[in-house]
């Protein structure tokens, strides 16, 4: 706060932050449904799953396709519900309808996002690799506590990072989010050790060949589709593990990226400043 | 109850702003920035998108708030000369 500010103020403000934390931490006990009882079935991607949003209340109830006056659309069409889990062979697969959006319907689109990240990762790295090296100073230490509590941390948060841009076109979640937890751990080992330094040219290495890898999967699906990242994997059933097609390999793809990249941002600009 | 704890997160969105703006330490200005991006991340969630939440609470919150302070400490470093 402002340095003529009264100490209450800072008193108050801090005593609200804490309070909304503690009721959010405790709120997940009392608020949130158990997970045996969600009904997977009423939850939001049910209704966006069908592709049809303004009549997807009336399409539940009357089993087929109506407008807005009741007069059926489409006769020729049988109405025929998805369910999670049991259908099977459907246009994309995934239970993550934003995944199949971001993925599948606009893949061309998150390769562009793919090169933005790149391009900004490497004029990051190109900028503070100019600078003129010196010999690092003598600092503090971390404590023993902090360096095996980031070590033990960081495998739970790669793990979670792995799951979470694996079961992408599952669960909420996917790429992005999942290569940013993973660096998110990789910061943590760089706070728990001083002059730690991942494997500089693995990064690299590893960044590029998931890059490629997403541009020849888009390449496959030319060869076999004839579309540029078109699907050319059966969608399986919806909700298992092994379905929606090459969303999995895509989603895998990006997040080994983007994980290597921001670990290689977050590198090279803690190792500048620790040798300056 | 969750209109309750939405109430609350957007007055913590609001007076983390203010701090962030109007703070005079660098510090507590970029902290106060993470704070805005949890509470937006909790905002998300309860308007039904776990997806953007989850992205916010990693990068929002986690990564823009450490690199931030990264570059502080950088520049903190290279403008004062009598540092050492």
């Amino acid at each position: 706060m402002m340095s003529d500010t009264p100490e209450i103020v800072k008193k108050v403000f801090a005593i609200f932050v804490v309070g909304v934390l503690i009721i959010g931490f405790f709120m997940v006990f009392t608020q949130m449904p158990k997970g045996n009882e969600v009904n997977v079935n009423n939850t939001v991607s049910r209704f966006y799953v069908m592709k049809d949003v303004d009549q997807a209340t009336q399409m539940l109830d009357k089993g087929t396709y109506f407008n807005k006056d009741m007069v059926p659309l489409r006769n020729d069409v049988p109405y025929t519900p998805i369910t999670f889990g049991k259908s099977e062979n459907l246009e994309d697969g995934a239970a993550n309808v934003v995944t199949s959006i971001v993925v599948d319907y606009r893949g061309f689109d998150t390769l562009g996002e793919v090169t933005v990240l790149f391009l900004a990762a490497s004029g990051v790295m190109l900028v503070l690799h100019g600078e003129k090296r010196k010999v690092p100073k003598k600092k503090i230490a971390p404590s023993e506590i902090m360096y095996v509590g980031t070590r033990i941390a960081f495998s739970v948060i790669f793990l979670f990072g792995i799951y979470v841009f694996i079961h992408g076109h599952l669960t909420p979640g996917g790429g992005f989010p999942g290569g940013a937890i993973i660096a998110s751990g990789i910061l943590g080992l760089f706070l728990g050790r001083q002059g730690y330094s991942p494997n500089k040219a693995g990064l690299t290495v590893f960044e590029s060949l998931s890059g490629m890898a997403y541009a020849i999967i888009g390449i496959i699906g030319l060869v076999a589709e004839k579309s540029f990242l078109a699907n050319f994997l059966p969608t399986g059933t919806i909700g298992n593990l092994f379905s929606a097609g090459f969303i999995a390999l895509i989603y895998i793809a990006i997040g080994m990226k983007v994980g290597s990249e921001l670990s290689a941002v977050t590198n090279a600009m803690i190792v500048d400043t620790e040798e300056d | 109850m969750i209109t309750l704890f939405s109430t609350l997160l957007v007055i913590l969105i609001v007076a983390g702003g203010f701090v962030s703006i109007f703070s005079k330490k660098l510090l507590s200005s970029v902290i106060s920035m993470g704070l805005v991006s949890l509470g937006v991340s909790g905002l998300f969630f309860f308007l039904q998108a776990p997806d953007v939440a989850i992205t916010e609470a990693a990068i929002g919150a986690g990564l823009s708030t450490a690199i931030f302070i990264i570059a502080m400490k950088k520049i903190q470093k290279g403008g004062t000369s009598d540092d050492e």
